[in-house]
């Protein structure tokens, strides 16, 4: 810890995965945006189309499955 | 003690409210409209102040067989190029590290003032100084991955996941909302909110004992527990600031990554 050279070798290099501490606040961040984004924009439908809260909902999911999507391809592989 | 605590407990406000985040400003003395010098301010530039003097100081004459002062420093700096920087950044790590050390210790002493005997608040409290760290943090990565990828490729690099073209209409608002709203919000309310409730909780227990003593004598039993929660809560935001100075910078770091990486 109190050595000036850099560490011989460096766990990580760009190959690598992150260690998991801003892995975790991506994923977690994609899932709420997914779900705020696609929500809202399902609320604005609702507000056109004089429906009560359907496409919000509709919306809610789609967007949850868009960020889950969104987390398999960007975090997993 | 008893009586002082009671003459005391007549002048506590119970229950605290934002207004105890707005203190009576220093200059000109005690004047409660002016916020161009308070306690927060002061306080700002003591933790600016304390960070140059001890960095200069500890790396004035480098031995090789440090002094107690150089290895402190040397830990620091090392501890965040290292397990920071490096880890998450690779080679390149070694190119940030001075900006996160900095962005770490200066975030470090100003949560620390939260729990400093007769200071007991911490700038980072009021949302305008940790906002300022997330912009920097934010024009950075945004900069860095310009730099990095050239110009608006970034932004092609960063909005357009590796998917097939009929769901890009349905992600593409998710990347542009996670990456460049989410971020310096989150990066800003984390921090402050974190220190809010800190100082928040700390003035809870300390005027809720005092609240009790005031509203009945017997209740000084109960006073006291909240006392010692109070300290042992102090205990707790110990924790929180360092956490906190930490998940601020790794988050800065793993959005500089984010910004660097190129397509697998």
């Amino acid at each position: 810890m109190t050595g000036q050279e850099p560490p011989r070798k460096p766990s990580g290099n760009d190959d690598e995965t992150p260690p998991d501490t801003g892995m975790g606040m991506t994923a977690v961040a994609y899932l709420i945006s997914g779900m705020l984004v696609w929500g809202a924009i399902g609320w604005l439908v609702d507000h056109w189309v004089g429906t009560r809260g359907i496409f919000a909902g509709i919306g809610a999911v789609v967007g949850v499955g868009g960020g889950v999507y969104l987390i398999v391809r960007r975090l997993g592989a | 003690m008893i009586g002082q605590s009671l003459v005391l407990a007549s002048e506590v406000p119970f229950p605290p409210s934002v207004e105890d985040f707005y203190l009576p400003s220093i200059v000109p003395w005690n004047a409660h409209d002016s916020y161009w010098f308070t306690k927060i301010t002061a306080l700002l530039w003591v933790s600016v102040a304390a960070i140059i003097i001890f960095f200069l100081v500890s790396y004035r004459k480098p031995q090789l067989v440090p002094t107690k002062k150089q290895w402190l420093a040397e830990s620091i700096y090392g501890f965040v190029r290292n397990n920071i920087a490096v880890d998450m950044l690779g080679k390149r790590g070694v190119n940030f590290a001075p900006y996160l050390t900095t962005l770490f210790v200066f975030i470090l002493v100003m949560n620390f003032w939260a729990i400093v005997p007769l200071a007991q608040i911490s700038p980072n409290s009021h949302i305008a100084f940790p906002a300022i760290l997330a912009v920097i943090s934010y024009v950075m990565f945004i900069y860095i991955g310009m730099k990095h990828h050239g110009g608006l490729k970034y932004f092609k690099h960063a909005l357009i996941p590796p998917a097939p073209w009929f769901i890009l209409p349905l992600l593409i608002p998710i990347e542009f909302f996670s990456t460049f709203l989410v971020r310096p919000f989150s990066l800003a309310v984390r921090l402050f909110a974190n220190m809010f409730a800190g100082h928040m909780l700390l003035l809870v227990f300390t005027l809720g004992g005092f609240a009790m003593l005031n509203a009945n004598i017997w209740f000084a039993p109960f006073s006291l527990v909240s006392w010692v929660m109070t300290i042992a809560l102090t205990f707790l935001e110990f924790l929180v600031i360092c956490l906190q100075a930490y998940v601020f910078t790794v988050l800065t770091a793993s959005y500089v990554q984010g910004a660097l990486a190129d397509e697998h």
